[in-house]
Parts: C-alpha cells; structure tokens; sequence
C-alpha cells in the first residue's frame, strides 16, 4: 500500500515586496510578487524526502486565487504527483475556523490519507491556527513545530522545537505534521517535471465541489471579522546623530538618566 | 472520520461569564506569557465585575494554583494526571474544552507560546469558536463585554482590530511579550479545584520518545540587549557584540539574516520570527532596520543603533543613531563604559 501524503501550501505575497496604501491600509497584492509561504517549502521537502524512501503519493493542496495555481505548478515541478486548487470567491475573507473548515473539507473529499504536512503559519498572516484547525475537524492526531520527520512503519517519528526542549514524538497515522521554517533545504523543481503537470493540470474545486454551504465558508462562515484597521502608533525618537567623537558625551548621558548603573549602584 | 460542521453561535451568550486563563506551566512554575495573560485577564475581568478563572493541566499542581493566585487569579480549576506531565494536544484540547463548556467563560485568553497555538484552534473548533490570533493589545468594551483584540498584519504594517460578536468564549491567543508581567500579592484569596483524572488509553498512542530539556535564552526578561545584525560581516563579530553586552551586563540578540546563516542560535533572533523585547536598553549594530527586525525590539526604552549608512532604516527607530562603523564605534563605547562603571568619579566629563 502506497503512503498517502497530503501537503497544504499556501502562495502568499513575498514580505519584501509588500506595501500598505496609506489612504486605504489595504494590502497593494499587485505589487508583490506570489511565492511559496516558506514553511510550506519545507513541509513539502519532508513528503517529497519521504517519498524517495518509502515511495508514497504526494498531493498538494492549496486555497487561494486562481494565480496560485503557478505555485502548484511549482510544488509538481519538485515532484508532487497531484495538485488540487481550492478556489472560489465565496472563500473570501474566510478566518481561521473557515479556513480551516474548507481545508478540511477538501482532505476529506480526496478519501484516504496518512500523513497531512504544513508550514507552521504563513508570513502573510502568521496564526499558526490553521493546521490545528484542520486536524481537530478530521478529528485526527497533530505534531506541531517539526524539525524533522520520517516514517516509522506506520507511525511518524518526528522531531519537535520548543522554546525549552527537542522533542521525540512517535504518533500512529493518520496525523497531521506542521513544519519549521529552515527545517531542511527544498529541492529545486525540474523543467521536465513542471512542463509535465502543466500538461496534466491543476484540479480546480469550488465549494460546489466540497459541497459546503455558502454560509459556512468564506466571510459568512467566519466568527471573527476585521472591525477596523490602524496604522501603528510609532514612538517618535529623537534619531540623535552621534559620530565618534561624540560617543563619551552620548555615554555620560546614559549614565546621568539611569539606563547604565556604576558597579555601586549610584 | 470527520466532523465537519460551521461554526454555529451559541444561543444566549449572556450566559457566558467571567475571563478564563489557559496557564502553561515549566519545572512548577507559570510560564511567563501565561503570567501575562492572569495580568491582562485581571484588568478585564475587575471592567466588568466579573471573576478570573485560570485553568491548567499538569501531574502536580498545587504550587501553579498558588502562584496564580498571587497574580489575580480568583477560581483555580486544574487537572491533575501523571499522564499530564507532558503536553499532548488532544488531550488537553479535550480536558480544557470539558471546563469551557461547564464554566462557559466569556472570555478565552490564551499566551501564543508554541503550546498555546498548538491548542487554542483544536479548543476553538471544538467548541465553535473563533480565534483572534497573535494580538499585542487587548481590552473590553464593557456594556456588551465585547472584547477588542488588536493584531498586527502585513508584517506588521497595520494593526487590525478583530471583534467577534456572536461567540463564545472570545478566544485569543496573545504575542508572548506584549504585556508586562502583573504585580505580586502574596496571600490574595483563590478558590483552587483540582481534579485527579485518568488519561485514556488511546491517546498514549501519541508517543513522547524523548525530551531534552535546553537552555534557552529568554531576552523578554533581559533588560539590556546588544544585537549584531549583517553589518558585522562575519560570524567573528558577535565576539565584540558580546563584550559590549558583558559591560553593560545585558544579553546578546540578534537580526534573522544572521541566524539563519548560522552565526548565531536562534534563540538570540529578536523580531518578527524570534522574540519580542521590551528592554531598558537596546542597541543594534550592523542592523539595518527591516520592519520584521524592528517590531521585535521597537517597545524596548531607549534605542542605540550603529550604522555606517546613514540612511539606514534603523535610525527613524533609535533615539541614539551612531552613524560610524561599529568596529571602531563600539571599542569607544566599551571603553567609556568601563571607566565610568567604576564608579571612581570617572562619571562625570571625561575624554
């Protein structure tokens, strides 16, 4: 029996590029470029590592615009066998239990699965909460922060970062694996790979398709919404120029307010 | 198996009462996001009158239930097991839901640590609820108990306000960092209810191989912090950071880039992806001053930075802005401070 993997990745704008129209405190997407949410890059490395050792098939599965279909396009090109695009406007401005409700929904289509891998949050919106999100409505175990993973007959043996320790931990399938950022180096995509799913095509699924509700997803389906926006408050600094010369006045100031203390306290 | 299902509001949330507390906990005792989060809960519950509820699970926790008392928690509600030595997400998603739906709280505050992100959405959906995630302030518009959770977005760009009307509890999970930690009162009153449970089988499946225990550098506690950033130009450059840092008896921090090149543990990387400071005394060399550096440490009191750009970003955040390079820059700074810590008389005009 062939491992079944399924890999959630999500395009989002790439941070450098990012800018805020200062009228609206919209996000200007057009002028940032899409990419692959990095820990979804490592995530993916893992199936793909784990593909070339217990041989499985990896699906990816993605929610967003049309134009993330490039970034499927580019998961395949790596060495992903399927790519599964959940896209329709009904999904918009969806929140973490929506999301992670359609994603959900969208595994739950695909059937059989073992092993679910994830960046741990993306850069765009950085919750962490869509993953947990998604196995709690599998109703299915997790291992959240993974360095690294590999299978262990038909348990995931993975290994977990915590702010004071390294975990070990040994869970059964199915499971859900979210990913670290720089837990490993994604491959390259080969040309032959990426001409070759472009020629099998992306799935695209509505919520037809999922067979959800238009009031379970999307804005609608969302407990939580956006009451307002505001641009940071920024402290104002004073930005005093010091060249090096000056270092022994700045320092005698420090001392004088307090924020260095002599060894006796004074 | 799936249990697909929207997310169907409650019928009469008035009922849901009171500020519930997810306390995590280290080695017996409260870690200090959970502190937080009692602090935070405190203010909001004394708004509306009503009580603060903190909830844990651990194999001894008698000490957390009197810690957390003395930091404003009012009814202690834990779960006792051997089994609960160790975190497993189902579990405790299942224990901490069993105490939501028999106390109903209004309010849901959970510190965005790892564990904490691990469980808030698993609670969340369990009991049909949202999340505000990742919020840095936090506060409660009385007459309808509405809680007004604020998160940055875009890298931080903008701060959003998230509201969320017709569920309950309102979840949240918090930045770690983002709020002081409350004062002590040593002898204030807690109702503590402990309850010896029994872990079911099945979820020791969800196996713990092992746990190395590491030491981490927490800089939210530090209150001087010397952070090298590319402009070092090679690993070797930490080595003058950490003088710096040793004068001053402060810490070491640092920029992602170099971090991620290995120069430096992560857990020095302050940001948006390392750890949020509010130190007394902050100084970045060799920093440039990218937003996702900056939000970790803009809080912090005072701000020095060393640049040899003098257009470099960093300086609109720094109240000192040491446009030199800092090789030559920090010797100065090391030297002066030494001749003045002393306390010989040296403090006063010298050079």
């Amino acid at each position: 029996m062939t491992l079944k993997i399924i890999v959630m990745m999500k395009q989002v704008p790439d941070a450098e590029e990012i800018f805020i129209d200062p009228v609206t405190y919209t996000l200007n997407r057009t002028a940032a470029r899409g990419v692959i949410n990095i820990p979804d890059e490592n995530a993916l490395e893992i199936a793909l590592q784990i593909k070339d050792k217990v041989g499985a098939e990896v699906t990816v599965i993605s929610m967003g615009p049309p134009q993330a279909e490039e970034a499927i396009i580019e998961c395949m090109g790596r060495g992903a066998d399927r790519g599964i695009l959940i896209t329709d406007r009904a999904f918009a401005a969806a929140d973490t239990y929506a999301t992670s409700l359609t994603l959900a929904a969208t595994i739950d289509k695909i059937g059989k699965y073992d092993i679910i891998l994830a960046g741990e949050s993306t850069t765009d919106s950085g919750t962490g909460h869509v993953g947990p999100g998604v196995a709690e409505f599998l109703d299915i175990d997790q291992v959240t922060y993974a360095e690294s993973a590999e299978v262990v007959d038909d348990k995931i043996r993975v290994k977990r970062i915590l702010e004071d320790a390294d975990e070990v931990v040994e869970v059964p399938f199915p499971v859900l694996v979210t990913v670290l950022t720089g837990a490993n180096i994604p491959r390259r995509a080969t040309l032959r790979r990426k001409i070759d799913a472009i020629k099998k095509g992306i799935e695209r699924w509505d919520h037809e398709t999922l067979g959800l509700p238009p009031d379970w997803i999307g804005i609608r389906g969302s407990p939580t919404i956006v009451g307002a926006v505001k641009v940071p408050e920024e402290k104002k600094r004073a930005s005093k120029k010091i060249s090096l010369e000056q270092i022994p006045e700045m320092i005698d100031e420090l001392f004088e307010k307090g924020i260095i203390k002599r060894e006796d306290g004074a | 198996m799936s249990k697909l299902i929207n997310c169907v509001p409650p019928e009469n949330i008035e009922e849901y009462k009171n500020v519930m507390v997810y306390v995590e906990h280290r080695n017996g005792s409260i870690v200090r996001g959970s502190l937080e989060m009692i602090g935070r809960a405190r203010v909001i519950a004394d708004k509306v009158n009503e009580k603060v509820i903190c909830v844990s699970l651990g194999d001894n926790l008698s000490p957390i239930a009197e810690e957390a008392g003395t930091y404003g928690c009012d009814i202690f509600l834990g779960a006792e097991s051997p089994e609960h030595r160790y975190f497993r997400s189902i579990p405790y998603a299942h224990k901490i839901t069993d105490f939501i739906e028999k106390y109903k709280p209004n309010i849901l505050l959970i510190s965005g640590t790892r564990e904490g992100r691990d469980l808030v959405s698993r609670i969340a959906v369990r009991v049909r609820t949202g999340v505000a995630a990742d919020c840095v302030e936090l506060d409660v518009e009385p007459k309808q108990r509405l809680l007004i959770s604020w998160r940055p977005a875009f890298g931080d760009k903008t701060i959003n306000q998230i509201l969320c009307r017709k569920h309950r509890p309102q979840t949240v999970s918090s930045r770690p960092g983002s709020y002081p930690v409350p004062e002590k009162i040593p002898g204030r009153k807690c109702e503590v209810r402990i309850e010896k449970v029994k872990l079911d089988e099945k979820y020791l499946k969800h196996r713990i191989v092992s746990r190395k225990p590491k030491e981490k550098l927490d800089l939210t506690k530090s209150d001087i912090i010397v952070s090298g950033g590319l402009g070092l130009g090679k690993p070797d450059g930490f080595k003058l950071i950490r003088e710096l840092a040793d004068v001053l008896g402060g810490d070491v921090g640092a920029s992602r880039p170099v971090v991620d090149l290995g120069w430096i543990p992560y857990d020095h990387q302050v940001g948006q992806t390392g750890q949020t400071v509010r130190a007394k005394l902050y100084v970045a060399a060799g920093i440039s001053g990218k937003i996702q550096h900056v939000v970790g440490m803009k809080a912090s009191e005072t701000i020095i930075s060393i640049n040899n750009d003098p257009d470099a970003g960093i300086a609109k955040y720094s109240d000192y802005f040491i446009n030199a390079d800092l090789y030559k820059a920090i010797p100065i700074m090391i030297d002066e401070i030494k001749k003045r810590k002393k306390g010989s008389g040296g403090a006063k005009k010298s050079s």
